[in-house]
């Protein structure tokens, strides 16, 4: 385990020494920052109205849920950004030559990379963290559905990350490893769409299938083994298919 | 120790290495000599593990490579063609990368600091040790790449073509680095340069196509080629088609026109090894009433015997594929 925490040090200190860290963590809280006031506008017009008539609305049900719905849109444009380095990169520069002949197992390559890839995306969601934090300052939001809803990003991100491992392992072009993330990501984002035109049976099918789908009851504060188990198995899958990825390439040379 | 057998190693339909075997003992330097695309840089990637062969077996220090990569791993050294830097990485944060990744979890920090001040002293570096990879000049990447495979002081060195792009200073000064290795370490370095190899190889293998063609010391190597006696005979006008003549003497290999003027035509005439064929090139120069210009034994270079024993029976050196691919 020592030789993963290495390699994922390496990888975070690469994220934040290069541009392209920078820039994607910029976007991020861009965009979170954008999806922010769209959702506090709307919540602000939404109480006033209630105001009137009824009794106040749930910040969280009405601003915090959606607003980390939405966050799924943003790692499907950024997260493919984090990944598409992590092999394409080493090879393209022969400094997989370095890890391939340290005493240092693949799968703790393999580890080392997600664990690195994981740990900058955190770094991304602690950031938004800040934004929600103005809200807890300004209202009285409960607490249980953010972390639940922080949590459920996490595996959610961590889903697209092995994905996106297993894409940059096939390649060392990352501009091509980026397009074929994004891409993949996108048909696991809009698997559950086609489900609305099939049968209840495959609409059933397809929602499990979607990784945004999962994340669904996260964000209203419950934490559902189902959606745990499947966002594990998701990521054990993706590492496994890099695993197998990695390997083949060995053998071709 | 090195060990290798019935090494095989295909890319697809394609080999690049055929059935190679060969030993290095420990504390010996082997040179591992061929021309551009022989299969050095494949067998050496085998050998360290970085992919498996097709067929044969090899050991690095008493471990099996395929069996115990990891053993075999942490006993290797390996400076890749291209030296495998992080460009955003000073050279002293890269060596302390690869420290720890390859020395053993035992080692403090305190040593592993002390380690990577000694390989930065060993290979000359210490005044770069706060520039970016991405900033050195080629020298530097590959003195970097050398002080990376000597950071775990490893029993076995694997340097693929270690002194490429160093100036000439530098050559003296890594070739004497390497020299001062051997006895503790066992040392494989590829080359394509010759006196490199007289200079620092106790042996060397060289390699042509895939496969093995000679394998022995470069003292050896020179004189059992220069055993098997080639002169150059001189002869005027009237000897100019002498070729097949000389060629049917008993003892005379091969004959060989090398250059005509109108006056004199002159031969490169190989005789078996260990025959002396100059009386009877003589006698027969006469009796046929040929001037003789001119009779003296060609000194073979170990250029001269690399190419010929890089030389296909067709007579072409074999070249370089045109299209030799990057290395992946
Ligand atoms: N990944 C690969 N896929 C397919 N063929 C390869 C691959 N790597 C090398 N080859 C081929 O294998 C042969 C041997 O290559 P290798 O790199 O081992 O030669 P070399 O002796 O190191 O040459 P050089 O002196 O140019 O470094 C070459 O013909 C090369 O084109
Ligand atoms: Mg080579």
């Amino acid at each position: 385990m020592r030789n993963a925490f290495t390699i994922a040090g390496k990888e975070m200190r690469g994220f934040f020494v290069s541009p392209m860290g920078w820039v994607v963590m910029g976007l991020y809280a861009l965009l979170f920052g954008y999806f922010f006031m769209a959702h506090l506008t709307y919540f602000v017009q939404q109480s006033m109205q209630s105001q009137m008539g009824g009794g106040p609305i749930n910040i969280n049900q009405f601003m915090i849920r959606p607003l980390l719905q939405n966050v799924a849109l943003i790692n499907l444009f950024l997260l493919p950004m984090i990944t598409m380095r992590a092999y394409a990169e080493e090879k393209r520069s022969g400094t997989i030559e370095l890890l391939l002949t340290s005493p240092v197992s693949d799968l703790q390559i393999i580890l080392g990379k997600f664990l690195g890839a994981i740990g900058f995306y955190a770094a991304l969601l602690a950031v938004t963290m800040v934004y929600v934090g103005i809200l807890f300052a300004f209202g009285t939001p409960e607490w249980r559905p953010v972390v639940t809803g922080y949590l459920g990003l996490l595996l959610m991100g961590g889903c697209f990350l092995s994905v996106g491992l297993f894409i940059s392992s096939t390649t060392k072009n990352q501009v091509v490893a980026g397009a074929a993330t994004f891409v993949v990501f996108l048909l696991l984002w809009i698997i559950s769409w086609l489900g609305q035109s099939a049968g209840p049976a495959m609409a059933a099918v397809l929602e499990y299938l979607s990784i945004v789908w999962h994340f669904e009851d996260f964000s209203k504060g419950v934490i559902d083994t189902k959606h745990v188990i499947y966002y594990l198995s998701f990521i054990t899958f993706g590492l496994f298919l890099t695993m197998k990825s990695v390997d083949t390439e060995r053998w071709r040379g | 120790m090195i060990e290798v057998q019935h090494l095989t190693k295909r890319y697809g339909p394609f080999t690049a290495v055929d059935d190679v075997s060969f030993r290095a003992e420990t504390g010996e330097i082997l040179g591992f000599l061929g021309p551009n695309g022989a299969g050095k840089t494949t067998t050496m990637r085998v050998l360290t593990g970085y992919m498996p062969a097709t067929e044969g077996s090899a050991t690095v220090a008493g471990h099996d490579v395929f069996a115990d990569p990891i053993a075999a791993k942490r006993s290797t050294g390996y400076l890749p063609e291209t030296p495998p830097l992080y460009p955003d990485m000073t050279v002293r944060e890269y060596l302390t990368f690869v420290g720890k990744l390859k020395l053993p979890a035992s080692v403090g920090k305190a040593e592993r600091t002390s380690r990577v001040d000694a390989v930065m002293a060993k290979t000359h570096i210490a005044d770069m040790a706060n520039r970016h990879c991405s900033k050195l000049s080629k020298g530097y990447r590959q003195r970097v790449g050398l002080a990376q495979a000597l950071i775990h002081d490893p029993e076995v060195l694997i340097l693929d073509e270690p002194t490429a792009g160093l100036d000439p200073k530098q050559i003296i000064e890594t070739r004497a680095l390497i020299r001062s290795l051997a006895g503790s370490h066992t040392v494989v370095l590829s080359t394509h340069i010759l006196p490199e190899v007289s200079q620092t190889c106790q042996r060397v293998v060289i390699i042509n196509k895939g496969r093995v063609v000679a394998v022995d010391t470069p003292d050896n190597l020179t004189r059992q080629l220069k055993g098997s006696a080639t002169l150059y005979v001189q002869v005027d006008a009237a000897g100019a088609d002498a070729a097949p003549v000389l060629s049917g003497l008993d003892g005379v290999r091969r004959v060989v026109e090398l250059d005509r003027h109108e006056q004199m035509v002159g031969f490169e005439v190989a005789a078996d090894a260990d025959r002396d064929v100059r009386r009877d090139v003589a006698r027969l120069v006469v009796d046929r009433g040929w001037g003789l210009l001119e009779m003296r034994p060609l000194r073979l270079s170990l250029e001269d015997i690399f190419l010929q024993l890089t030389t296909d029976e067709s007579g072409n050196n074999a070249p370089p594929p045109e299209s030799e691919q990057p290395h992946a």
